[in-house]
């Protein structure tokens, strides 16, 4: 009886899997033709759509090399790209952030990608991102977008209190951002700023780049030692005094994400509030009708609007038995015009900003007016709606989406709003803390949500990286 | 014992308390699904939206395939129910009436099998059913929800099992029944709701999981519910709060419709002779 009770429960097991069975454990190779896995991280509707435009765009380009688009999902994406390169069964092309790679690039799962890329992608895209995506003597991802953090201000707000609006070229120092924050701030429960530090190392260290901060210094002997110098204690102490000596900025937010400061910031209780540049997305769709806001640049210190960057990156799985076919996926996908319509999707700025100035791109532009302004494309003397307009043919959403302005060259260039010339932004990338003559031993990481670890192999260094603005 | 009238009011106040606490996030969830996103970043939020609208259910069903992907998690959740049950009721069984060395050791087992965490599972996993050639399939899915549900499955009709007076059995026999007589005639009818409430355990964790559904699937069309729901929500935990609240809402009514139906079952049977009468 019991023999029969567990055959039972085995057949019906099998029966299951029999019947769930795929039959897919193939190359991807089908008569003749290559089909590539592109796992892509991308969420927003604009971004999702600009991607698989892309890979159509190539299918009916490349019959013989065929994509698949998958997607992929930011949450739990580290465990599930770590799963399927164990298993041998990771996308061809890889789609993640550079401060993710540490453990793929040297786990061995990432194709090297030099000798894969072509020249012009290489140098389209600046030495200092290719550093984040370098580990050891190997190039393990292309960097193509990058999110720097900015201030969001209450323009109306700005403008009333008569403050200096920061550039650029002129940003505020960390002093002068404390002393307007104070002057903005009126002591009854409205505040100059609201810092959202849910991440409080990512966002401290990462902008104490700007200020000349370090923290992490390597001796001569090859071993890392953590200083905390004048330079680290710039920002902390900004947000310190700013909280509890000015009252300018409100504790209650310390703990909070980016997200969570809007209510109050469209509320009219803070004046600014330091975000990622894709958070402009959040507020052209949830700003009341009338609010005017402003992207400012971050406060300056001793080493210029320097701050760390992660950028999203593409990668090759080591796996994947057709490289170079992939690697020319990712060289079609970053090609200028298409990188910038990928940063215009994802609400972010391109990293190959070199290929775009070729490519005619003069300016990428925050939004700089009153919430729901429209966005254009601006190439020579045509104007072109951006892409996630409503008038695409779908039907307009219940807020007006875009206001990313690229201006190309040869359009007029707009005074309204901060313009970010394309030539010092964000080209100028630059590589602090972890200087070429470095890479020896372990090396400190920091990793997108605020853990710092060790890096595993010595020998193998990896960048942390600075933006400048401006 | 007789309880005063304010003691009663304190023990009503209690419980309506734990109920707000309990439907607390429901019923904002709901409250979200139906703002506009311009009052999801209001300063001063309402339970009611001051503006309803159902923009976010359709910006949901346009941007996500939840339809094709709450369809792929029916039929893993009922799967792995079916199955769990299937297995656990004879395994419960010989473990509640045979004290055997093996019955102590497989009751170790459920225990310690219960403080494994996915992460530490998965690769392994990965590669068994790689070999097996289960990835990308839901029949792999359902059976990997097989397996981690079926501890604590058996652990639970184990109790229900030992409820059951051994008497009947015994009655049974004089009458010339089998063991699977016994089993199919007597004891299943008795354990009908513990049956139903193991087989509700299996069915919601297997409907609500989403990390073995993420690395297991890589078919798009292949992806259940939860995975789904993560394509609102971007790096750093920003969300496009809307849509995700309203196909959240969607995900959970299943749960709360299997729940409404059997619910009396459930309690009943746990309640089930608690007491001689």
């Amino acid at each position: 009886m019991r023999t029969r009770w567990s055959a039972a429960a085995v057949a019906g097991l099998l029966l299951v899997a029999g019947a769930g069975c795929s039959g897919d454990g193939g190359d991807g190779s089908r008569d003749g033709r290559i089909t590539l896995r592109f796992q892509s991280l991308a969420w927003q509707k604009e971004s999702v759509d600009v991607n698989k435009e892309l890979v159509r765009e190539w299918n009916a380009a490349h019959p013989k090399v065929r994509v698949e688009y998958v997607q992929g999902s930011w949450d739990s994406v580290h465990d599930q790209l770590l799963t399927s390169f164990e298993g041998g069964e990771a996308p061809d092309v890889v789609h993640d952030a550079s401060d993710d790679l540490a453990d793929f690039a040297y786990g061995g799962y990432l194709a090297d990608l030099r000798g894969l890329l072509s020249e012009r992608l290489r140098s389209d895209i600046p030495e200092r991102s290719w550093e984040t995506t370098t580990f050891g003597d190997g190039v393990y991802g292309v960097p193509f977008l990058q999110e720097p953090r900015v201030l969001i201000a209450n323009a109306e707000w700005l403008e009333e209190s008569g403050v200096r609006i920061p550039t650029p070229r002129e940003p505020w120092s960390w002093s002068e951002f404390r002393a307007v924050t104070a002057e903005l701030a009126d002591g009854d429960g409205k505040y100059g700023v609201a810092w959202p530090l849910k991440e409080p190392v990512s966002a401290t260290l990462n902008l104490s780049l700007s200020a000349g901060g370090r923290l992490f210094h390597r001796g001569d002997d090859g071993k890392v030692r953590i200083r905390f110098e004048e330079g680290d204690a710039v920002v902390p102490r900004t947000i310190r005094d700013q909280v509890n000596a000015d009252a300018s900025a409100p504790d209650s937010t310390l703990g909070s994400g980016g997200s969570d400061t809007l209510p109050g910031f469209f509320g009219g209780k803070y004046a600014m509030v330091p975000l990622g540049f894709s958070y402009r997305q959040q507020i052209v769709q949830q700003a009341p009708k009338g609010f005017r806001w402003r992207v400012l640049p971050a406060p300056a210190g001793a080493d210029g609007l320097a701050q760390g960057v992660s950028p999203q990156t593409l990668s090759v799985a080591q796996d994947s038995p057709h490289k170079e076919e992939a690697a020319a996926f990712i060289d079609f996908l970053l090609r200028p015009r298409n990188m910038v319509r990928l940063a215009l999707g994802d609400w972010m700025l391109p990293t190959g900003t070199r290929g775009a100035v070729r490519a005619g791109v003069s300016r990428v532009e925050g939004q700089g007016g009153d919430a729901g302004a429209p966005g254009v494309l601006q190439r020579g003397d045509r104007t072109e709606r951006a892409q996630a307009t409503p008038d695409d043919g779908r039907k307009p959403g219940p807020e007006p989406l875009p206001e990313v302005t690229v201006r190309w060259a040869g359009g007029a260039s707009s005074s309204a709003g901060p313009l970010w010339p394309v030539a010092q932004f964000p080209a100028p990338l630059k590589s602090r803390g972890y200087r070429p003559d470095e890479r020896q031993g372990r090396s400190p990481v920091f990793q997108g949500r605020g853990e710092l670890r060790d890096q595993p192999p010595p020998g193998r260094t990896r960048k942390a990286t600075a933006g400048q603005l401006g | 014992m007789r309880t005063s009238r304010r003691a009663r009011a304190g023990q009503y106040a209690a419980l309506l308390a734990y109920l707000v606490f309990l439907a607390f996030p429901f019923l904002w969830l709901v409250s979200t699904a139906f703002k506009p996103p311009r009052e999801l970043a209001s300063l001063h939020p309402t339970w009611l939206p001051r503006d309803p609208t159902l923009d976010n259910f359709r910006q949901a069903f346009d941007e996500q395939p939840l339809l094709r992907a709450a369809a792929n998690s029916l039929v893993a959740a009922v799967g792995a129910a079916l199955i769990a049950v299937l297995i656990a009721t004879p395994m419960a069984y010989v473990m509640a009436r045979h004290r055997t060395r093996l019955a102590k050791a497989a009751t170790g087992w459920v225990v310690v099998s219960q403080a494994f965490p996915f992460v530490l599972v998965i690769i392994p996993l990965f590669l068994v059913l790689k070999n097996l050639r289960l990835i990308d399939s839901v029949g792999g899915l359902v059976m990997v929800y097989v397996v981690w549900a079926l501890p604590f499955a058996l652990w639970m009709l184990v109790g229900y099992v030992r409820a059951v007076p051994a008497e009947l059995e015994e009655a049974a026999a004089v009458d010339g029944a089998g063991r699977l007589r016994t089993l199919v005639s007597i004891i299943a009818p008795l354990l009908a709701p513990g049956i139903v409430a193991t087989g509700l355990f299996a069915f919601i964790s297997a409907w609500n999981e989403f990390f073995f559904a993420l690395v297991l699937l890589k078919t798009p069309e292949k992806q259940t519910l939860p995975v789904v729901l993560t394509h609102f929500l971007g790096a750093e935990g920003v969300a496009d709060l809307g849509p995700l609240a309203a196909a959240a809402f969607l995900a959970t009514l299943p749960s709360l419709v299997v729940f409404a139906l059997i619910q009396k079952r459930i309690t009943g049977g746990m309640l089930a002779g608690a007491v001689k009468s």
